[in-house]
C-alpha cells in the first residue's frame, strides 16, 4: 500500500528533480523514527535552558539543580552495578517487580471473580458497584500510608497497594468482557451440539482475554506507581524505598535518575512482555497498527493522488440484499 | 435423510400486553432428501421455527421430533452470518464443531473446504477473508458434521448479488451429492425456487398458509422461462392469501 503511494505521489509532483534531497530530507524528517529520537532531544534542551532560568533567579538553585551529566553519570554507575545504596539496581528491581508481579496475580484473581459475577448478576454489580468507584478514586498515598501502618515495613503492605490499585481495573475491565460475551456463537456451538468445556475453552475465554489483557495492562502501570509510592513509606528496600534513600542523602541527581531508571526499566518490561504477548494472542485480528492506516489514508487524501489501478477491492463485501 | 415432524407448534414472546405470537399452531412433516424453503414477509416467524427445530429456542407449546431411522437426527447449522470463531483459524473453526480431531475427521473438513474452493485457506483467520469466503466457510462447517438435516436461517443475504448466485450453485451442487435433508429461510422468493422442491409459505402472525411442491429438475437457471414462470405463480400464492400483506 504504501509503495503504491509513494509512486503515485511521484507521478503528481512532476518532473521536479532539484527537489530531490528536500524530498529526501521530508522522508526522513516524516518518518515516526525521527519524531520520536527528537523528543529526548528537544528534552534536554529544555531542561538546560530551565537550570539557567532558575538559577539566574535564585542563585542557591545551582546545588539543588543536578545537571544532565551529573545524572546520566548517575545512571550509568547505576546500570554498571555501582552504588552506595544497600542494593544495586538490579537486586532493587527484582525486589520490587516480585511485590508488583505478586499483587498482580492477586489482584487478577480477585478482580476476575468479581467482574464475572458483576457481569452475570445485576445485585452483585449493585452490592460492588459503588465499592469498585470508591476504590478507583482512592490516592495510592492514602492506601500506601495505611497499609504501611497497618502491616509496618516489609513486603505485605507494598503487595497489598498494587492488589487495591489494579483490582477496580479488572473488575471493571472483566465485567464488560463478560457483558460482550459473543452470544451468537454461543448459540451457534449449541446448534452443533458443542461440549460445553469446548465452549469454555474455545469461545468464552478468548472472548474475555482482551479485556484482561487490558486490564493487566493498567494494573501493571498504575500498580508500579502505587508500588513506589508504598516502598518510600512501607518498604526496607526496592525502587521507591531506593528513591528515598538518595532524596535522604540530599542527592538531586539521585532521585531524577533513578527515577528515569524505573521509566526505562518499565517501558523495556512493557516492550517486551506486552507487546510480545499481545502479538501472540491477538495476532488473528486483522489490522493491529490501526494508526498507521489512518495515517496512511489522510496522506492519501491530502495528495488526491489517483488511484492507482491494482488498488484492492472487496468484491465479496457484503453490499446488497438483493438477487438477480 | 431425516424425518421432521412439527405438531401444534405454538410460540409467544414476551407476557400480558407486550404478547407477541411469532409461531400459530404450526404442523408439517418432512422427509426424505428434502430442500424445503421456508418464505414469508419479515416477522412472520421463519427464524423463529428454524431456531425452534435447531433447539436454540424451546417452543411454548406443541411438539418437535427429527429423527434419523428411530434415532435423534444429527443437524447442522448455517446462520445469515458465518458466525466463526474469529480468535481460530478456518480449519480450526471447522474441527470446533467435530466429535473429534482425528485425521478422517481433518480430511473431511478439507474435503469440504475444497468444495466451496477454499481448500487452501485452512490456515487463515476469518478476518484474513472476505463476507462471501466467511459464508462459504460457514456452509462447509456445516456440511463436514455431515448431518442429517441441515438448517439454513438466510445464508446468502448479506452478500453481494454476483456473490450469492454462486454460492447457491455451489450449494445446489453439494445438496445433489450429499442428500442431507435442508429447511432453509429465505424472504427471496426467486432463491426458494431455485433452490428447493418444496416450498412453505408463512403468513403475518406465524401461520403456515400454504405448501407448494416444485418439481423443475436441477440445476435451474434463473434465467429459464419455467423458472421464472413457478417464480410468478408462488407470487401470485402470496397475494392470493394476503401473505405479503404488510401491517
Amino acid at each position: 500500500m504504501s509503495a503504491d503511494l509513494r509512486v503515485a505521489g511521484r507521478t503528481t509532483a512532476g518532473p521536479q528533480r532539484a527537489s530531490r534531497t528536500r524530498r529526501a530530507w521530508r522522508t526522513v524528517w516524516r518518518s515516526p523514527l525521527a519524531g520520536r529520537l527528537t523528543f529526548p532531544i528537544v528534552c534536554l534542551i529544555v531542561w538546560l535552558l530551565a537550570i539557567k532560568v532558575v538559577t539566574t533567579i535564585w542563585p542557591f538553585a545551582v546545588d539543588v539543580l543536578p545537571t544532565p551529566w551529573q545524572v546520566f553519570g548517575f545512571m550509568f554507575d547505576e546500570i554498571m552495578g555501582k552504588t552506595v545504596a544497600p542494593h544495586n539496581m538490579y537486586e532493587t528491581f527484582a525486589i520490587s517487580l516480585q511485590r508488583l508481579g505478586i499483587g498482580m496475580v492477586i489482584a487478577l484473581i480477585i478482580g476476575t471473580i468479581i467482574g464475572i459475577a458483576m457481569g452475570l448478576s445485576k445485585a452483585v454489580n449493585a452490592f460492588f458497584n459503588d465499592w469498585v468507584v470508591a476504590i478507583l478514586a482512592m490516592p495510592n498515598l492514602a492506601w500506601a500510608l495505611f497499609c504501611s501502618l497497618a502491616f509496618g515495613f516489609g513486603d505485605i503492605g507494598p503487595t497489598i497497594v498494587v492488589v487495591l490499585t489494579g483490582v477496580p481495573f479488572v473488575i471493571i475491565n472483566v465485567r464488560e468482557g463478560v457483558r460482550n460475551t459473543p452470544t451468537d456463537l454461543f448459540d451457534m456451538a449449541r446448534a452443533f451440539g458443542v461440549p460445553r468445556q469446548r465452549v469454555i475453552r474455545q469461545v468464552l475465554i478468548p472472548s474475555l482475554l482482551p479485556f484482561l489483557f487490558a486490564a493487566a495492562r493498567y494494573s501493571f502501570a498504575l500498580g508500579w506507581k502505587g508500588l513506589v509510592v508504598a516502598e518510600v513509606f512501607g518498604g526496607q528496600d526496592g525502587a521507591g524505598w531506593t528513591i528515598k534513600f538518595w532524596y535522604d542523602a540530599h542527592r538531586a541527581y539521585g532521585v531524577v535518575g533513578y527515577a528515569l531508571l524505573f521509566v526505562i526499566f518499565a517501558l523495556v518490561f512493557e516492550k517486551l512482555m506486552f507487546d510480545q504477548l499481545s502479538k501472540r494472542l491477538f495476532k488473528w485480528r486483522p489490522a493491529i497498527d490501526a494508526a498507521d492506516v489512518v495515517e496512511a489514508r489522510f496522506d492519501a487524501q491530502t495528495k488526491a493522488a489517483p488511484q492507482p489501478p491494482t488498488a484492492p477491492s472487496a468484491p465479496d463485501h457484503p453490499r446488497s440484499n438483493d438477487h438477480g | 435423510m431425516a424425518e421432521i415432524t412439527v405438531q401444534n407448534l405454538h410460540k409467544d414472546f414476551g407476557l400480558g400486553a407486550d404478547k407477541v405470537v411469532a409461531l400459530e399452531n404450526v404442523n408439517l412433516s418432512i422427509s426424505g432428501k428434502a430442500f424445503v424453503s421456508v418464505v414469508g414477509a419479515s416477522g412472520c416467524g421463519k427464524s423463529t421455527l428454524l431456531n425452534i427445530l435447531s433447539g436454540i429456542e424451546t417452543p411454548t407449546s406443541g411438539n418437535v421430533s427429527i429423527t434419523q431411522e428411530g434415532r435423534p437426527a444429527h443437524a447442522g447449522y448455517v446462520f445469515q452470518a458465518a458466525r466463526l470463531l474469529p480468535w481460530r483459524t478456518v480449519m480450526d473453526n471447522m474441527l470446533f464443531v467435530q466429535q473429534d480431531r482425528s485425521k478422517e475427521t481433518r480430511e473431511r473438513c478439507q474435503h469440504y473446504l475444497e468444495m466451496v474452493q477454499l481448500g487452501d485457506r485452512g490456515d487463515k483467520f476469518p478476518g484474513q477473508l472476505s463476507g462471501g469466503m466467511q459464508q462459504r466457510v460457514g456452509i462447509a462447517r456445516a456440511f463436514s458434521t455431515e448431518p442429517d438435516v441441515l438448517f439454513m436461517d438466510e445464508p446468502f443475504s448479506h452478500l453481494d448479488a454476483i456473490t450469492a448466485r454462486t454460492l447457491r450453485k455451489e450449494l445446489n451442487t453439494i445438496w445433489a451429492e450429499t442428500g442431507t435433508t435442508v429447511v432453509f429461510v429465505t424472504h427471496d422468493v426467486g432463491e426458494a425456487v431455485e433452490l428447493s422442491n418444496r416450498i412453505l409459505v408463512f403468513a403475518k402472525g406465524g401461520r403456515l398458509a400454504d405448501d407448494i411442491d416444485v418439481t423443475l429438475p436441477f440445476p435451474r437457471d434463473v434465467a429459464d422461462t419455467k423458472v421464472a414462470v413457478t417464480k410468478a405463480e408462488v407470487f401470485k400464492t402470496f397475494e392470493d392469501i394476503g401473505a405479503l400483506a404488510i401491517s
